[in-house]
């Protein structure tokens, strides 16, 4: 794969609700094999911004290529780790079926996942440690053990660029060690991870890029270049002193 | 001869209830129970229209017009949850009223019109399995096999726009086309029952059926086979009961019976149930 081409590339993205743009004008290009963070305060447009890449919102203006294409063409190569809250735990179904609607995507319409879609389900399930409980019902599960499995649902579409809405937030200690442990190694594989994050602690110990994002891009590039006090005070106005706060 | 009613009726209702069942296990896990209860008030009208224009009561063409009015029903809430602030239940409850409103309005029209077949459009408000004849089972039968075969085929797909809508569009599924499927299948389910248990009722065969049978399990296969045979069960021993006794209407003899499996189920069933709950607590 030519490994000049960005992941990600978006140009000129704008979108707004009733008048008040959530995300006025990005610009952005992200290279291969990278570990992003998507940083900004509540409100930002962090979430905003992946559903637009993902095309579950509309944009007003601008366009996105996923490795040089449009997403359209590319979207067995992108892998989605959405925010836990956003279905309900209390579907009748346990966590392997749950891991294996990922492979829906490459199953297209009609057919129905096979063994082979089955041994890869259980295989992403030992790579989050959840192995063990492939038949548990979901909602006796933990938050913590809800946020691998949607982890290992993403695994499972064997994707080249993937995209997580705080996969940190309500998980137990262990959880998140194991997620960051998953993230490197996708990235030692070369792929590129995108993930929408918040605690301003762990940033530069678990990425190597960040995009620092209020409304307009404030920076992006490697971690060093972006996380520094002028560009924090940029995104967070007079609330920079939540830096070391959470 | 009485035997073969009786039959009838019990083939009827029971291929009633075992439709609306599966069908009614996607309406309430999608959090949609109250949509079958305005498509199948909406059906009124359609199925007076369709009375009006050809002034028969071929079954074919009565339900082709509980069909169609379902079917516009359904897409004007869901144009009137997109493009307005209202939303879905007000949207819901609006254009049920309209529509039912509007098909009983009818209904005392056609009982002023001269001709003489007019009888017995009344009981599609509360139903009557007694008057199922067989052309009407072979009817319902051939639309419950096209129900069934749809679900199936689009098994995978509706359980993922079920629990996850957004993630099914990030694979790129189109969840629109999806929701159309499920929509149509439900429309159809409903049609189904309607000269059996009646417009107004019919919800209850979407909704209770589901509701009973998601407290016996936590699969969604197992949930929707449950669904089916909760609501045959009931169509068959409340149609058979109303065929029994002289003017007792079908809908509310099988919506009771149909109650009483959705309090045993959520009283006594394990994991789910309040005496599972209360014991596990003490």
């Amino acid at each position: 794969m030519n490994t000049v081409v960005p992941a990600v590339s978006v140009k000129d993205l704008t979108l707004a609700y009733r008048d008040q743009p959530v995300l006025w004008d990005i610009d952005m290009d992200v290279p291969q094999g990278v570990l992003m963070a998507i940083v900004g305060p509540n409100g930002a447009g962090k979430t905003t911004l992946i559903k637009a890449i993902l095309g579950l919102l509309k944009p007003s203006a601008g366009k996105v290529e996923i490795l040089g294409t449009s997403y359209r063409q590319n979207r067995q190569n992108v892998g989605y780790v959405p925010q836990r809250g956003t279905v309900d735990w209390d579907f009748p179904t346990n966590a392997l079926d749950v891991v294996l609607m990922g492979r829906y995507g490459h199953l297209g319409w009609f057919r129905r996942p096979g063994p082979n879609d089955r041994q890869l389900a259980l295989d992403a399930l030992d790579q989050v440690g959840m192995v063990d409980f492939a038949d548990r019902q979901i909602s006796q599960l933990s938050g913590g053990q809800q946020q691998r499995i949607f982890l290992a649902r993403a695994l499972v579409q064997d994707a080249q660029v993937y995209f997580m809405d705080e996969p940190f937030v309500g998980v137990d200690a262990a959880t998140e060690k194991a997620i960051v442990q998953v993230l490197k190694n996708l990235r030692e594989r070369g792929k590129t991870v995108i993930v929408v994050h918040h605690d301003l602690q762990t940033l530069t110990e678990y990425f190597d890029w960040a995009f620092l994002l209020n409304v307009k891009q404030i920076a992006l590039g490697p971690i060093e270049t972006v996380i520094t006090p002028e560009n924090l005070r940029a995104a967070y106005g007079g609330r920079s002193a939540l830096f070391g706060n959470k | 001869m009485i035997e073969y009613t009786i039959a009838m009726v019990m083939v009827g209702s029971s291929l009633v209830g075992c439709i609306s069942g599966a069908l009614g296990g996607f309406a309430v896990l999608r959090k949609q129970s109250l949509l079958g209860d305005s498509i199948s008030h909406a059906a009124l009208p359609g199925i007076a229209i369709a009375f009006l224009i050809t002034l028969t009561k071929n079954p074919v063409l009565l339900m082709a017009g509980a069909m169609i009015a379902g079917w516009i029903s359904t897409l004007l809430v869901m144009a009137i949850v997109k493009r307005t602030i209202v939303k879905e239940d007000a949207a819901l409850g609006m254009i049920l009223s309209v529509f039912f409103g509007f098909g009983l309005v009818l209904l005392t029209i056609i009982q002023r019109l001269p001709t003489s077949n007019k009888s017995g459009l009344n009981h599609y408000l509360f139903g009557s399995a007694a008057t199922l004849l067989a052309s009407d089972i072979k009817l319902m039968a051939v639309l419950s096999v096209i129900t069934v075969i749809g679900l199936l085929l689009f098994w995978k797909e509706f359980k993922i726009l079920s629990f996850d809508s957004d993630y099914a569009i990030s694979l790129g599924y189109n969840v629109n086309h999806i929701e159309l499927i499920l929509t149509f299948l439900t429309v159809t389910a409903i049609v189904i029952g309607l000269q059996t248990v009646g417009v107004i009722l019919m919800s209850a065969m979407i909704i209770a059926p589901a509701s009973a049978a998601r407290q016996w399990t936590n699969r969604l296969g197992v949930m929707i086979a449950l669904s089916a045979l909760f609501g045959a069960i009931s169509g068959l021993i409340g149609a058979t009961i109303s065929s029994q006794v002289d003017r007792l209407p079908t809908g509310p003899t099988i919506v009771l019976v149909m109650s009483a499996f959705v309090a045993i189920s959520m009283v006594f069933a394990p994991a789910h149930g309040l005496i599972w709950k209360r014991n596990r607590r003490s």
